[in-house]
Parts: structure tokens; sequence; C-alpha cells
């Protein structure tokens, strides 16, 4: 059974919470996680893939982090598939994750 | 933010693998299909396929080597536990495709000698690379060596693959699919580890570039020389009716309509690009500076 806190631990706000979408997630049918966190992640399908404002590319393994709400610069999220601490910044227009080493 | 020993846990391994994208597989196919029987049929892309299996277990059993062998010089039992997982993740790649050697037609008594016959020796020489920092325990080198050159190397050529067999070959994209995810959790541990461990260093990270190097050199020599032994199987292959052409599919970087109308330089050319700049990438993250190494022949 899915345990709150043991989601929300993978995510964290780097600021305000405030004025943020939220997304219903729905499972797109990635298996490399355990069944519980699987519609948190999406594979990524190449260079036309196009992300949503709740999502990042994780740059290590080249799997899609799907957030409940917008994710911000300054936002931290870990990727269950290579077990990375990333933190969403911005390349120009692009959001995009980087790995923040512990 | 992070705690190492929660990471790295055999329960982790477990839930994600054998109990996640494993279950229902047998020898890590899903699809209970044969290999194809245009490869079985034409002498051409039988060999080749047989050549880049060969290949993919010099790679395996080079990591399975490495990853075993460094169990021991491992400070901490996370990092024990870490690689004590890679080493059973390594060791079902080399099952899973020497048992494709077998549904090609290879005979279990000439499976040794098939791969001695086909292996790129420039393969063999960065296996002999890794093996000696391995054998001098020298731990940190060994770990950019595997997770970050050899598995960045697999991660791209799996890809590749992939996206290449998606529809031509189910079963063996199939295999290929697992493998892949096995490979995230590699890649991801060397980046975690080293994280900026080597670039404090000085010393080691002069010496770890030259290592890189000179892997570098071998991993591009080798791919030189597979295409030019792929060069009849990749035209055989374009020239085939339509039917058994890949429709739209995409894995990564590589998406396969535009593979098809390619030749073979432009691939090779391609992935030797890609590889490049995901090793650039890898090595960046970690502290260290790609170098250049002298153009294969």
């Amino acid at each position: 059974m899915l345990n709150t806190n043991e989601v929300s631990k993978y995510f964290i706000c780097g600021g305000s919470t405030d004025n943020r979408n939220r997304f219903t997630l729905v499972d797109t049918g990635f298996n490399e996680v355990p069944l519980v966190y699987r519609k948190y992640y999406r594979a990524y399908v190449g260079n036309g893939d196009i992300l949503s404002e709740n999502e990042v590319l994780c740059p290590v393994c080249r799997v899609i982090i799907r957030s409940e709400s917008t994710l911000y610069p300054g936002d931290k999220v870990f990727c269950l598939v290579c077990s990375s601490w990333l933190q969403v910044v911005m390349d120009g227009e692009r959001r995009i994750a980087i790995p923040v080493f512990d | 933010m992070g705690n190492m020993r929660e990471k790295y846990t055999i329960q982790r391994w477990l839930e994600s693998a054998p109990q996640g994208y494993l279950l229902d597989t047998v020898y890590g196919d899903t699809t209970e299909q044969m290999e194809p029987e245009f490869i079985l049929n034409n002498d051409v892309l039988l060999e080749n396929e047989i050549r880049t299996t060969v290949q993919i277990i010099g790679g395996e059993r080079c990591a399975l080597a490495v990853s075993a062998g460094l169990v021991n010089y491992a400070k901490d039992y996370t990092t024990k536990t870490f690689l004590a997982t890679q080493t059973l993740d390594e060791a079902r790649h080399v099952e899973v495709f020497t048992q494709r050697l077998i549904a090609l037609g290879v005979k279990n008594e000439d499976l040794e000698q098939t791969i001695s016959n086909y292996i790129n020796p420039n393969l063999v020489k960065f296996t002999d690379i890794l093996m000696e920092k391995v054998d001098k325990g020298d731990f940190v080198a060994a770990i950019v060596g595997q997770n970050i050159m050899l598995e960045g190397m697999a991660f791209s050529v799996f890809e590749l693959l992939k996206a290449v067999n998606s529809r031509m070959n189910v079963r063996f994209a199939s295999i290929i699919s697992g493998v892949l995810a096995d490979e995230r959790r590699h890649v991801g541990f060397g980046e975690n580890y080293l994280g900026d461990l080597v670039s404090d260093d000085t010393k080691n990270k002069s010496r770890i570039e030259s290592m890189q190097e000179e892997m570098s050199y071998h991993i591009l020599s080798s791919f030189a020389t597979s295409f030019k032994h792929a060069a009849g199987a990749i035209k055989v292959k374009q020239e085939m009716p339509k039917s058994n052409k890949t429709p739209i599919s995409a894995v990564g970087e590589w998406t396969s309509p535009g593979l098809k109308d390619m030749s073979v330089s432009d691939i090779e050319m391609i992935l030797g690009g890609t590889l490049i700049k995901a090793f650039k990438e890898r090595l960046e993250r970690i502290g260290l500076d790609y170098k250049t190494p002298k153009t294969p022949v």
C-alpha cells in the first residue's frame, strides 16, 4: 500500500507551494521501480519528447520524473531508478535537472 | 538529504528488478518468440548477429569480473552491497546474451571458440586495462572505468540496439530492455559514489583522465571495426521488404525511421558522437575532463 510519507520524501519544494498547478498522475507502464512509485516516472522517448511543467529528465539515467505539482527552480526530486538526487534549474526557457551529490 | 545505505539495499534491488521488470521473464525475454527467420535464414545477417552478441558478452564478462573483483576492495558495506547486486546483474547479462548465441544456432560445445573467434581485440584490451586497476586495488579508477566508461558505453549501445530491434526483433529488444534497466542503476551508482571525489585529488584526476583517454581509444576503435564488419548486414537490412522494417519507434536519442536510410559511416559517426557526448557529460559531472584519444585507424 502506498505510504504518502515514503513518496513525499522524494520531492522537496525549493520555494513557495502556492500557485502550483496540480496533476493527477497515472501509471504509463514504466516498470523499473516498485509498483507504488511507477506513476512518478515515465520512459523518455527521444528528442521530440515534450516535457510538461511537472516533469524533468534525469540526466543520469534518462528517465522522466513526474511530480504531482508544477516543478520550479530550487525544487529537489529523487530519481528512484538510478538513486540520484536532482535539483531543478532553468536553462533558458527549459526546465532541467542537475544531480546533487550527497 | 540522502542516505547511501537506504539507497542501495538488496530489498530495493529485489523490488525493482527480480520482483519488478524481470518478473515472468525467461532468460530476459517476455515475448516467448524465436529469433526472426529472416535472420536465421540469411548467412550475412546471422553472422552479424552472432558477432554483435559476442561483443556484448565480452563487455558483460568484463563487467562481471570487475564488479565481483571490487567487492572486497570497497571500504563500506553499502558499497559492497551495491556491487554484490551489480555482480548478479552482470552475471545475468552474460547468461541471457550467451543464451541468445544458442538461440542463433551456436552449439554449446562451440560457445567459447565462437566468442574467441569474433571478440574484438580492442574490447579485450579495454578489459585488460580495467582488470589491471582491479588487481592493483585502485578502487576509484576501476569505478570510473566500469560505472562511467563501460556502463556509459553500454547505455548508448543498448539504446541504439533497442531502437533498431523494437519491431524487427522483439525478442532481442525485450532482452535489451531489462538489461538497460539494470544499467540505469549502475551508471547512477558510479556518479553518486564518485561525486566530487576525483576532482578534489589532482594526482588521481590526471591519472584517471589518462586511463579514460586510453579506454576511449579502444572503445572507438572497437566501434570502427564493428561497423566495418556490419556493413554488409546493414545493407541487407536496408534493402529488405518494407514488412520487415521498423515502423515508428524511438529510444533515447535514437529514432529508427531515421536509422534505416543512413549509411554505415553515418551510423558509426552518430554513435561515436553520441558516446563521446555522453562520456563528456558524465565525466564533467564527477569533475573530470574528457581527454580526446588519438583517432582510431
